[in-house]
């Protein structure tokens, strides 16, 4: 049997003394869409960044396809996971092109003191043009618009070929007009590539959209779980 | 009889010393411009600059002592801006003011003539030592080895750090080590520029060449260029007015910075604002 693609067991992380989770406990099987809603300060950025090792689990256990990773986080299980982090504030005239940015998604991966590979270079093409974005390449990153540089992180996220996607609040840096082209990109992508992800967001019309199945947050801990068809309903009753 | 001077062995060593700290300095300074670290690196120089002092009290080599000193200062605030309960403006804030203040009570106390310390807080390309000039030749050889080895990790620090953490890089030794390296480049090269215009000499030349390109690799060069051109002009300069060498260099850098700014096509002063 397939382990579980995340884990978290009664997980505390807390800033300073200030705890952002408390005991939280989620599972996510391998190839769901999960969706993490709450309101803004629920704890749902720390989750990912929970996932991926960057803050310090003061006490539970987190597992990443079955390996425990709270206490040491075996590298090639962290060069796997895509993370397209919330809101970017890039200097614009910042010396990073689209292309760069795509391609730092493998560095970890190349090693240091190497030259990326035609692979290397041939994955992050493929990822921009999966992204429609191909014609920006060249671009400073600074100079693209929300919605292009998110679909630039994503195509970092797909170039690392990964097998757990994280996406913080996506819907964010994007007009409304792109939510909508945004839903059917990270379907396609989920699907085209095996991958399990999940997505956080405090939009509940965009998760219940796009998910499986939806987890709430509040107050660092997860509140209730459901299939995302009956998110809107919950919410109109419940939470607001 | 002004252009005999530049055969003479000290206007030598002066040329090459100019070189050594503009490549070290300016190396660093792209790092620190684009990470955005100017006050760590004022912080640092001023640091070293106090170093020096204490050395010169002590009696071991000012030297050995700047380097302590600037480490030391560079391995607090790294931490300190990570992590403190203080917010890292006025971590900086309290270690510079504590630098400058044991450097100007030093100063004070010093016996006699105090014509030596002077020279650290002023700088004198034409007063190099040996010594110091194989230190700036090592730092300057080992830094640009560093920044070819690890450009990748480098750049994709100086664009996001928790993104790169998040990819598997080790950011946080990354970042520390950039705050070392600087202690380093800006302690060897003291004793040229002096520890008040040292940090000029960092963010100068590398501001300049923020105004010209969006990529890192040529903002790495241009930034050499810039800072070898100011140091060079400035030397020049300064031996045709007989005027003081450090002061200068940091001049001329500061007047290509401020053309730069008006002709760049980015209209942008280096690390500026956000979008
Ligand atoms: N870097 C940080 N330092 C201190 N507190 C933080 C930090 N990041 C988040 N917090 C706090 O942790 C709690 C959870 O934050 P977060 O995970 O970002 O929530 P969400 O993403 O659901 O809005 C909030 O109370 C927030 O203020
Ligand atoms: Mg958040």
């Amino acid at each position: 049997m397939k382990p579980p693609a995340c884990e978290l067991r009664e997980v505390w992380v807390a800033y300073g003394k200030t705890p952002a989770l408390r005991g939280v406990s989620l599972q996510v099987e391998q190839g769901e869409l999960l969706g993490l809603f709450g309101h803004n300060g629920a704890g749902k950025s720390t989750l990912l960044r929970t996932l991926l090792g960057l803050v310090s689990v003061q006490s539970g256990e987190v597992f990443v396809e079955g390996v425990p990773v709270h206490q040491r986080y075996p590298p090639h299980l962290r060069q796997r996971i895509g993370y397209v982090p919330q809101i970017l504030r890039v200097d614009a005239g910042a010396p990073v092109s689209a292309r760069d940015v795509v391609m730092m998604g493998q560095y970890a991966q190349i090693g240091w003191g190497r030259l990326p590979s035609w692979q290397h270079h041939e994955a992050a093409n493929r990822a921009l043009q999966a992204m429609g974005i191909a014609h920006l390449a060249d671009k400073p990153f600074g100079h693209l618009s929300g919605g292009e540089q998110q679909r630039v992180l994503l195509a970092r996220a797909l170039a690392q070929s990964p097998r757990l996607l994280l996406m913080d609040e996506p819907t964010n840096s994007v007009d409304w007009q792109f939510v909508r082209d945004l839903r059917k990109l990270i379907r396609e992508v989920h699907e085209a590539n095996a991958l399990t992800t999940i997505v956080v967001s405090h939009d509940a019309p965009f998760l219940a959209g796009l998910c499986d199945r939806v987890v709430l947050m509040e107050g660092g801990k997860t509140l209730a779980e459901m299939p995302a068809s009956a998110l809107l309903t919950w919410v109109g009753q419940e939470f607001v | 009889m002004w252009m005999s001077l530049w055969s003479e062995g000290f206007m030598q060593r002066a040329l090459l010393a100019t070189v050594l700290s503009g490549v070290a300095c300016s190396l660093i300074g792209v790092l620190i411009v684009t990470m955005r670290l100017s006050f760590i690196g004022v912080c640092i120089s001023h640091a070293a600059f106090a170093g020096a002092l204490v050395g010169l009290h002590m009696g071991i080599s000012p030297l050995i002592s700047s380097i302590a000193t600037s480490l030391l200062a560079a391995g607090v605030l790294g931490p300190l801006a990570d992590k403190g309960n203080l917010s890292p403006d006025t971590a900086i804030g309290v270690v510079f003011s504590a630098s400058i203040a044991l450097a100007f009570l030093l100063l004070a106390l010093l016996p006699g003539p105090k014509s030596e310390a002077l020279g650290w807080l002023w700088g004198n390309v034409l007063t190099v030592s040996r010594e110091n000039l194989w230190l700036l030749g090592i730092t300057a050889g080992v830094l640009t080895l560093l920044t070819l080895l690890f450009f990748k990790e480098l750049q994709a620090v100086v664009f996001h750090r928790e993104l790169a953490a998040a990819s598997g890089l080790p950011a946080t030794a990354v970042f520390y080590s950039v705050l070392m390296c600087s202690g380093v480049a800006i302690t060897a090269s003291l004793s040229a520029i002096g520890g008040l215009l040292v940090f000029s000499m960092v963010i100068n030349p590398a501001a300049t060449a923020y105004q010209f390109t969006y990529r890192l690799s040529r903002l790495f060069l241009l930034s050499v260029l810039f800072a070898v051109l100011a140091g060079w002009t400035g030397l020049a300069l300064s031996a045709l007015l007989n005027l003081p060498s450090g002061a200068m260099i940091v001049l001329v850098s500061t007047a290509m910075l401020l053309v730069a700014v008006s002709l760049s096509p980015k209209r942008r002063f280096g690390g500026g604002g956000t979008r």
